[in-house]
């Protein structure tokens, strides 16, 4: 574990091709990407963008067409490299005559450990995940929560140095997601490496530090949370302003909103914020508010899929 | 550790199918069936038979005759209908190791696709082994101790319903890796055991053929195919006490199973999921 990349790939493909129809997909096309260690990043794209692909080609459960991907600086296609990795897939189906204690058993004997540590661990896990009272009931009994819940417990039971989870909060209802992400901010705070593949930008925006936005299998947009949310402008509320004034403000704009009497007027930078202050004050209007503005995390997401792939 | 927790594995979802419950259940009414059957009157008649007679070894010629009988019945029933009924219990054992949801989670640990398959194939064999072995061993110890004749050559019986299932999973395991059905499986498996019935009629069917070709086809046919029937002649000819020599229908049956199940590791090994 050489690297100081948890996750390194270099012109990943992944072209899937019909037996029998000659068409071809490119799910994947070109992905360079590079998740330090130690970081929390977060996967985003549309439905059918390729993010699952590239999921499974980190884990070698997809072969690449070209490219090359590393964990930790292994080649991704040698068992090896996958034991510093704790996984939980989108859509899991933990075969359901597993009791909880018999799944976490499985798995971890699966990923190396011993029977003592097995023994020691299994109810830590299923502790920390609160399923303590659950842990001899069969799978089948569990609701969506708890499977997501046991299934996390089964990703972090070997001490993973890299987390790869898909939809990790799937199901889950809100206070469960908070414990959740308590769980991953503990881990975190470890120097674990968390990749999290979601739709729920809200929640990667406020647990992630780096994402990517993937497009029809390409990196349309990727750099930290922090960047990509600054920045956006300067947000001039003015209540009711004259007619010819606000003809002129508009023109000046970059978006204009009327709610309640009061016009939001976005400036793209101080100064055109500041000549309208000038204008406004100038004829005695009365300001509500000025402030800037940040993007969220779903304004960068939706401008950058509408555009395209390009923000 | 791995190779153990996959055979666990198998052993706990196989415990889990209903199916397997019927395989056992049926092994445990047959061996009451002879418990039955020895106190009441077959067996337990001609122990009576023996006590008088014990002296004449006429009389013990047919209680062994008897018992050689009863244990060539549970070998072909066990090559037949046993074979069938494992087939079919254990075709879906394979797809189901594959279902999307599960085989990504399988293929995230460290261990390598082949092991994952062969950890499969070995628990699929040993869950049926612990079933013929008990169905084979409660029958030869119940006529063991009401007849007093100990004949372990009934105990090979455990050795070729054995082999001839792993050659037969093999076959299953490629069709479950390609396909994902355990259905086709079941039939490609039980068509097999068809074509080799046909075809272990060989010398018969060499004279009665009429061109060249076909004659080598038919050859062909034989010696690559798993040769179920010939084995089971095999078995029966061990219970029986006679003698046989030629063990190519073993060996080839068994570098069938090894290309049939190198075949479809190689195959899983490429699979994208």
């Amino acid at each position: 574990m050489s690297s100081e990349y948890a996750i390194e790939t270099a012109g990943l493909i992944k072209v899937y091709r019909s037996r029998w129809k000659r068409r071809e997909v490119r799910a994947v096309d070109g992905i360079s990407l590079r998740v330090a260690r130690g970081t929390i990043f977060g996967l985003l794209g549309p439905n059918g963008a390729g993010k699952t692909t590239f999921v499974k080609l980190l884990l070698s459960a997809v072969h690449p067409t070209a490219g090359s991907a590393l964990l930790f600086g292994r080649e991704a296609r040698e068992p090896e490299a996958r034991r510093p990795i704790g996984y939980l897939p989108e859509n899991h189906r933990f075969p359901t005559y597993f009791t909880g204690e018999g799944m976490l058993d499985f798995y971890a004997a699966l990923s190396g450990l011993g029977d003592a540590q097995r023994k020691k661990l299994i109810p830590e896990l299923l502790d920390l995940v609160g399923l303590s009272q659950w842990g001899g009931v069969r799978l089948g009994k569990y609701s969506k929560g708890m499977l997501q819940r046991v299934g996390l417990a089964q990703a972090l039971i070997h001490s993973p140095s890299l987390l790869i989870l898909d939809e990790p909060t799937d199901g889950v209802d809100p206070v469960g997601r908070r414990h959740i992400r308590d769980i991953l901010t503990g881990f975190e705070e470890k120097g674990v490496t968390i990749f999290i593949n979601s739709h729920l930008l809200a929640e990667v925006e406020m647990f992630c530090q780096e994402v990517a936005i993937i497009h029809r299998g390409k990196v349309a947009l990727s750099g930290k949370v922090a960047d990509l949310i600054a920045g956006k402008g300067y947000r001039l509320t003015v209540a009711h302003p004259p007619e010819n004034l606000v003809d002129q403000l508009r023109a000046q704009a970059a978006s204009t909103a009327a709610r309640n009497g009061l016009i939001d007027f976005q400036f793209p930078t101080r100064e055109s914020a500041n000549q309208a202050l000038d204008l406004l004050r100038a004829q005695h209007c009365e300001i509500e508010a000025l402030a800037p503005t940040t993007s969220t995390l779903e304004d960068v997401f939706v401008r950058t899929v509408e555009n395209g792939g390009q923000n | 550790m791995a190779t153990m927790a996959l055979i666990r594995d198998t052993f706990r979802e196989a415990l889990a199918r209903k199916i397997f419950w019927g395989l056992f259940g049926l092994s445990v009414a047959m061996i009451l069936f002879f418990l039955f059957l020895l106190k009441i009157d077959l067996v337990e008649g001609a122990m009576a038979t023996v006590s008088l007679f014990g002296r004449t070894s006429n009389r013990l010629t047919d209680v062994d005759r008897l018992v050689r009988g009863v244990y060539g019945g549970i070998a072909t029933f066990l090559y037949t209908w046993g074979m069938f009924l494992a087939v079919f219990a254990s075709a879906g054992l394979i797809p189901s190791v594959l279902e999307p949801g599960r085989i990504e989670l399988l293929l995230s640990k460290p261990i390598s696709r082949t092991h994952i398959l062969l950890g499969r194939y070995i628990g699929n064999v040993l869950v049926i082994s612990c079933n013929v072995v008990f169905l084979v061993l409660g029958i030869w110890t119940i006529l063991g101790m009401k007849t007093g004749i100990w004949s372990p050559a009934f105990l090979v019986s455990i050795a070729t319903t054995i082999f001839i299932f792993a050659v037969l999973l093999s076959v299953v395991v490629l069709i479950g890796v390609l396909f994902e059905s355990a259905a086709l499986a079941t039939m490609i498996s039980m068509a097999l055991m068809i074509i080799s019935a046909i075809l272990a009629q060989t010398s018969i069917m060499l004279r009665l053929l009429s061109s060249e070709w076909s004659r080598d086809l038919w050859k062909g046919l034989y010696y690559v195919l798993p040769k179920i029937w010939d084995i089971g002649r095999i078995t029966l000819s061990a219970i029986q006490d006679r003698t046989f020599n030629d063990y190519t229908s073993i060996w080839s049956s068994a570098l069938f199973a090894a290309v049939i199940l190198s075949t479809a590791l190689y195959i899983f090994s490429r699979r994208d999921f």
